[in-house]
């Protein structure tokens, strides 16, 4: 049976930058592999190409090298609307569509001609602690946290096999975060989806993760079946064995 | 009006000269290259507009169309800097507004087929072209960088290019079409439009003038509208990659 998602031997450069001419390797033939559902941290210092695998991953941005497959098949031969159905990327900074919340609501019902399923939307918006909004309320008005929520929940009714969570909760308080992972960890259970969150905090990758994939070095560290607190520990040994490699 | 009247009239251009002079503004140089330009291309082309009417050559009507064709389509491309292949986009939408206009007009028999009517009314159609494919290539490229978070989370959540580009070139077909709608509203109240004052000017019956102006604004309004339509589709494909992915425009 083929995996969920699997990335082989991605690569990506970028301009090296500081005023330097040429270009540095930001992801170097990085390999992944996603067997069945499951929730994943992708964590790694500022500047290590976290957001912009994440967005490689969305087709969002081209690699220079390597292969995607979604349920064994092929990123190359596959219609970009039916692979970013099936891996769909949420943003850090939660970009509400034109009109009201119902509207943003069924925007993918709107793209994909499928019936709205609004009990679901229902059940989210409660579920997200967002039962107080009037369905008719401008998406714009909404606050930072409750924009986020409605983001997420846009991206939920896809009902995508994969989702790559682009540091969801970085620009929310405690509360709002916490509410918005257990809205996400719920949907994992339930419904199978894989996620990958990116974070930079191992507590919340110790709530929401089953393992971790650490971007360090243009190299992808895969935490396998360490669990999280000790692949803490271990990752500088694991670190050192793959810079000798 | 003899050629002394005429050169009475220069007294205005050297009234903003001296103006710009005095304040410093720094725009005589413009003004006079400006003012000659104008002379000599309008003089210019009413010598070959008289040796055109006389000859009736279809030839020479389709030389001088073609030309303002050229010339508007490069001049709205300007406009399209950081997007390829804009100006074979634009001409290839003049050219399509202006078959239709003469057909429909000459098909109708609105007007008569011969270089008197034709050329000065393609000249209109191809000027109000070239100044709502300039509106509308400005206000995609615009349009395009503000709303980049709205079109990939339009595409991250399955969208096509046609459905995620939806909303911006909405926004950039109505913000190129504000001219020609606020000319409709306020013609006859704020402004009396050129083309009716020349001809009242020359003597026609005012009535009739005002026939004709009507027949340019309603016919302007439908190829502005039908111009940035267009455009809009023609541009799809220039803003994405082939694999679907929102190009950055950056300055060529």
């Amino acid at each position: 049976m083929s995996a969920i998602f699997e990335i082989k031997q991605l690569s990506k450069r970028i301009p090296a930058g500081d005023g330097l001419s040429g270009e540095r390797l930001l992801l170097n033939h990085i390999n992944a592999v996603i067997q069945e559902p499951e929730s994943i941290a992708m964590m790694g210092a500022s500047g290590q190409g976290k957001s912009t695998l994440l967005r490689i991953l969305a087709c969002l941005e081209s690699a220079d090298e390597g292969e995607l497959y979604v349920h064994g098949s092929s990123c190359r031969s596959m219609d970009r609307t039916k692979w970013r159905s099936q891996v769909c990327y949420v943003a850090q900074q939660a970009v509400m569509l034109p009109g009201s919340v119902e509207d943003n609501l069924r925007t993918v019902s709107r793209l994909h001609g499928t019936a709205y399923e609004e009990q679901l939307a229902i059940r989210l918006m409660d579920r997200s602690g967002l039962d107080s909004i009037t369905m008719k309320k401008s998406a714009e008005d909404l606050s930072g946290g409750e924009k986020q929520r409605l983001a997420l929940i846009r991206s939920l009714m896809l009902r995508p096999s994969v989702l790559l969570l682009d540091e969801v909760t970085a620009s929310l308080d405690a509360v709002s975060g916490r509410l918005i992972e257990e809205v996400l960890m719920d949907w994992h259970n339930s419904e199978g989806t894989s996620m990958l969150w990116v974070t930079h905090h191992a507590d919340q990758a110790r709530r929401v993760a089953s393992r971790a994939w650490t971007l360090e070095g243009g190299k992808l560290l895969d935490s396998g079946s360490h669990s999280l607190p000790d692949w803490e520990e271990d990752k500088e040994e694991l670190l050192g064995s793959v810079n000798q490699a | 009006m003899t050629l002394l009247a005429l050169s009475c009239t220069l007294i205005f251009v050297f009234i903003t000269m001296f103006v710009s002079f005095w304040k410093k503004i720094g725009l005589e140089k413009s003004i006079a290259i400006g003012s000659i330009r104008a002379a000599v291309q309008l003089l210019a082309i009413g010598y070959v507009l008289q040796y055109i009417f006389k000859t009736e050559s279809l030839a020479f009507i389709l030389i001088i169309v073609l030309i303002m064709i050229a010339v508007a389509s490069w001049n709205a491309s300007k406009r399209g800097d950081g997007l390829k292949g804009v100006f074979w986009r634009i001409a290839l939408t003049i050219v399509a507004m202006e078959a239709f206009m003469m057909l429909f007009l000459i098909g109708l028999k609105l007007i008569e087929p011969t270089p008197q009517y034709i050329i000065p009314l393609s000249g209109m159609t191809i000027g109000n072209a070239m100044i709502v494919a300039g509106l509308f290539t400005t206000a995609v490229k615009r349009e395009v960088e503000t709303s980049r978070g709205e079109i990939e989370t339009l595409l991250s959540l399955g969208a096509s290019g046609v459905q995620a580009l939806q909303g911006p070139m909405k926004r950039a077909v109505k913000f190129s079409m504000i001219p020609t709608i606020d000319s409709l509203k306020t013609v006859g109240l704020v402004q009396l439009p050129g083309m009716m004052t020349g001809m009242i000017i020359a003597g026609a019956d005012p009535v009739e003038a005002v026939r004709y102006q009507l027949l340019i604004l309603f016919s302007h309004t439908g190829s502005a509208a039908m111009t940035s339509m267009i455009l809009s589709m023609l541009y799809q494909k220039l803003l994405f990659t082939p694999d679907l992915r929102l190009r950055k425009i950056g300055r060529s």
